[in-house]
């Protein structure tokens, strides 16, 4: 029971820690920074949770991201109302989603190999379809996604509670939920119980891919620009955050509590490296660190178990 | 005295696998090691082989004591392990699993591969194992995979060799195979000790018999003049009437009919029917089809022509999905892999065929499912710590219920059995066949698959006899083991 709260606890204590060390962490500027950063990354990682559980992995999140913010921008600067554009860059990373969904059901290819195709196409894509240039014409009231409060709360960790509090209820209290556990856990017998798994499967990368959107639209609210280059590398952080508390690569496990957890321990790590001055290459390895520390935690207690 | 174990005792986590463990082996000796599920046989094992380590107790190998940490320094100490699943490398052929690890060197870890070739070659033609060494492992049947580990024993000059379980995926000749060459590995003065669950086999090779109970050695003494009875008396500790028979029911309305199924080469034109309140047995050698069939009529594989009919209407089946949905049930040979998501929660596994009736609006009611599940387990006698205790840790008798109690919940119409009993207690034997036959009071018709010719004899009502994908006949209930392998095994008189 402590070692399945161990995830808990290191966020408290490096939250405590932080404090202690510098007084420019607890402060609602410093704080709503770490917020902002963290969101993206979390919202992504919510999506892969899913997709983990359900005994996948989804490569293209960081291309997705990009698509979705490029698109949704490049409506925006035609025209489009923001809620529109908002909308258009959901809708891309859903259509990613999907068709990763599909050629791994349909084509029967592993999806660690289909996503690390997309991965190359949808950036590639991206990059065609913008030209390489980054898109800046857009409204000034698109900044209120991804830099804006309510109730003196950042916009975006409502955003994220809702979405957590989403995938939480999907996982845990519906049928769907329930059938991306059996999927992850051993997808024979799931096909044996006559579970529709290719559809349970491809539903789970597209409402990962529409996650991605939105993070991609959030992204390209902070940044006030829709980048074709954004998210290079935030499949890892994501898939990371995922299963630093419990999430099994092998499928079957993860949890969205497990998940957002994980996203703050590395986004306060990344602010607490910023903030105590420890250079960023170094920041690079003592989160990869980490990772590797809290799985092999992880396994040691469920090696106990067994 | 070759090996001597004295009180050896293993926990895993809070649970006890061993007590005291006692066994006495000598050279040029059969030892049977006998036990219901979870009474310490493979734990035992595992720890004279060096897989795990043993808590307390005392080892005596040829006189010295010994502590295995690894296999390897089991398999140094000449101690070689024969696995229920194969532990070789598929992808290599069967003269690089035999020497895989001992592979005849030359300079700079360069193998002198013409050597090991030949080495392989000879080793097979002198036990004459039907054999090549050039063959892939993967293209090899269960039996020859445990050939291969056997050569790989004898190879490595092993004096002592741990059967886990041979014969339980063989057919008859194959276990005779078997048998013919632990003999031969008495005759060269090796020890060999053998778990198994078939006790008449058992009987025909064994010389020394222990049993293990709850983690403890409760009886040890000559095979010769141990009835079968006595032996189930010690696994169990109290009598068990071994002998079930099952009265058998009027038949109701045909539930399943199945015309000219073909599905080369595997099925050739079957054609069958089931009535509600049936149990049919289904008998013959593996690789006979009758796998085959089950998976076809459920539509794991597609079929070339024929037709499938569930309660007088046509099946089509493109996926498992749509045979589930026209309430057509499998429970498949292979439990772990096929049937239960072992590390979720026996409540999720019960209830995954079925969800539906546990949920409204794809939101699940969870109160709902906890009644039913625990409705479900009571009436089926699952003996189980709570709904959310992991599928995986119960018996394999109480797992294969709550493979059945996903169907029951499902109110699923056809039942098809692949093997039922593979690797289930003699005590939880009888409870699953009291199970099918509550289902078969219950209207559903039964299709049996099973090896174990005595427990079709015991449960089934007749009993189909399937060849090289074709069914050669059709018994009665009350018929003989003779008559069963007559049809099973020989060329129709025309």
């Amino acid at each position: 029971m402590i070692q399945r709260l161990l995830p808990f606890f290191t966020l408290i204590a490096l939250f405590v820690g932080l404090s202690i060390a510098t007084p420019h962490f607890l402060t609602s500027t410093n704080l709503s920074s770490v917020i902002r950063q963290t969101a993206v990354i979390n919202i992504m990682a919510l999506g892969m949770t899913m997709i983990i559980i359900a005994g996948g992995i989804d490569l293209s999140v960081g291309s997705t991201l990009a698509m979705g913010g490029l698109l949704g921008t490049m409506a925006m600067e035609s025209g489009a109302p923001i809620s529109a554009g908002i909308a258009v860059g959901i809708f891309t990373g859903l259509v990613c989603g999907l068709l990763n969904g599909l050629m791994t059901t349909r084509l029967r290819i592993n999806p660690f190999i289909v996503t690390l195709g997309t991965l190359g196409i949808y950036r590639g894509l991206a990059l065609i379809i913008s030209n390489g240039l980054p898109v800046h014409n857009v409204p000034q009231g698109f900044s209120f996604l991804g830099e804006g409060n309510l109730y003196a709360v950042p916009f975006v960790l409502w955003i994220l509670l809702l979405c957590a509090v989403g995938v939480h209820v999907l996982l845990e209290h519906t049928r769907h939920g329930r059938y991306v556990f059996a999927i992850g856990s051993n997808p024979e017998a799931a096909l044996y119980a006559g579970i529709a798994v290719a559809f349970h499967t491809t539903a789970v990368y597209t409402i990962g891919g529409l996650l991605t959107g939105l993070a991609g639209m959030i992204e390209a609210s902070r940044l006030m620009t829709g980048q074709p280059t954004a998210g290079q590398g935030y499949e890892l952080q994501a898939i990371a955050a995922v299963v630093i508390c419990g999430g099994s690569l092998r499928g079957g496990e993860g949890s969205v509590i497990g998940t957002l957890v994980g996203a703050f321990i590395m986004g306060l790590l990344a602010n607490g490296s910023d903030l105590l001055g420890i250079s960023p290459y170094l920041q690079q390895a003592i989160i990869g660190a980490i990772i590797i520390l809290a799985v092999a935690v992880d396994e040691l207690r469920k090696r106990r178990l067994s | 005295m070759l090996l001597e174990l004295r009180d050896i005792e293993k926990r895993f986590g809070g649970v006890r696998a061993l007590r005291s463990g006692n066994l006495r082996l000598e050279a040029a000796q059969v030892h049977l090691l006998l036990g219901e599920n979870g009474a310490g046989k493979s734990t035992l094992m595992k720890i004279v082989a060096g897989m795990i380590e043993r808590d307390a107790g005392e080892m005596i190998l040829n006189g010295h004591p010994v502590h295995f940490r690894r296999p390897a320094e089991a398999a140094r100490a000449g101690i070689a392990m024969v696995h229920q699943e194969s532990l070789l490398a598929p992808h290599l052929s069967v003269a690089e699993n035999i020497f895989l690890g001992t592979e005849p060197g030359r300079v700079a870890g360069f193998v002198d591969r013409r050597k090991m070739m030949n080495a392989a070659a000879r080793l097979i033609e002198e036990h004459r194992f039907p054999l090549q060494a050039n063959w892939r492992v993967d293209k090899l049947s269960p039996a020859g995979k445990q050939l291969v580990e056997i050569c790989r024993a004898i190879q490595h000059g092993s004096s002592i060799l741990i059967f886990d379980e041979p014969t339980s995926s063989l057919s008859a000749t194959e276990s005779e195979e078997v048998f013919r060459i632990v003999r031969s590995l008495r005759e060269r003065r090796m020890g060999v000790i053998y778990i198994t669950h078939r006790l008449e086999e058992s009987r025909a090779i064994g010389d020394q018999v222990t049993v293990l109970r709850d983690g403890e050695t409760v009886f040890t003494g000559p095979a010769q003049g141990l009835s079968i009875d006595a032996m189930i008396r010690h696994m169990v500790g109290r009598e068990v009437t071994q002998i079930y028979q099952r009265s058998p029911l009027p038949p109701g309305d045909e539930l399943l009919r199945i015309e000219g199924l073909t599905r080369k080469p595997l099925l050739d034109d079957i054609s069958l029917s089931l009535r509600a309140g049936e149990i049919v047995g289904m008998a013959g050698l593996v690789g006979a089809g009758r796998t085959e069939l089950c998976r076809t009529i459920f539509g794991l594989d597609t079929a070339d022509s024929g037709e499938v009919f569930v309660a007088g209407r046509r099946l089509r089946t493109r996926s498992p999905r749509d045979a589930v949905q026209a309430g057509v049930a499998l429970i498949p040979e292979d439990r772990q892999h096929a049937g239960l998501a072992r590390a979720l929660p026996i409540s999720h596994n019960m209830t995954a065929a079925c969800l539906e009736r546990v949920s409204r609006f794809g939101f699940l009611r969870m109160k709902e499912e906890r009644r039913m599940v625990e409705d479900n387990a009571r009436k089926l006698r699952i003996r189980m710590e709570g709904p959310r205790q992991p599928a995986g840790r119960l018996s394999g008798g109480n797992q294969q219920k709550v493979v059945i109690s996903k169907w029951v919940f499902r109110g699923a119409k056809v039942f098809l059995f692949d093997e039922p009993t593979r690797g289930i207690d003699v005590g939880a034997k009888v409870e699953v066949f009291e199970t099918m036959d509550a289902l078969a009071r219950s209207g559903a018709a039964i299709l049996m698959v099973s090896s174990e010719l005595p427990e079709l004899l015991q449960v089934a009502d007749r009993i189909l006899v399937m060849r090289q994908g074709r069914i050669t006949g059709e018994l009665p209930g009350r018929t003989t083991q003779d008559e069963i392998m007559k049809l099973a095994t020989l060329e129709s008189a025309s």
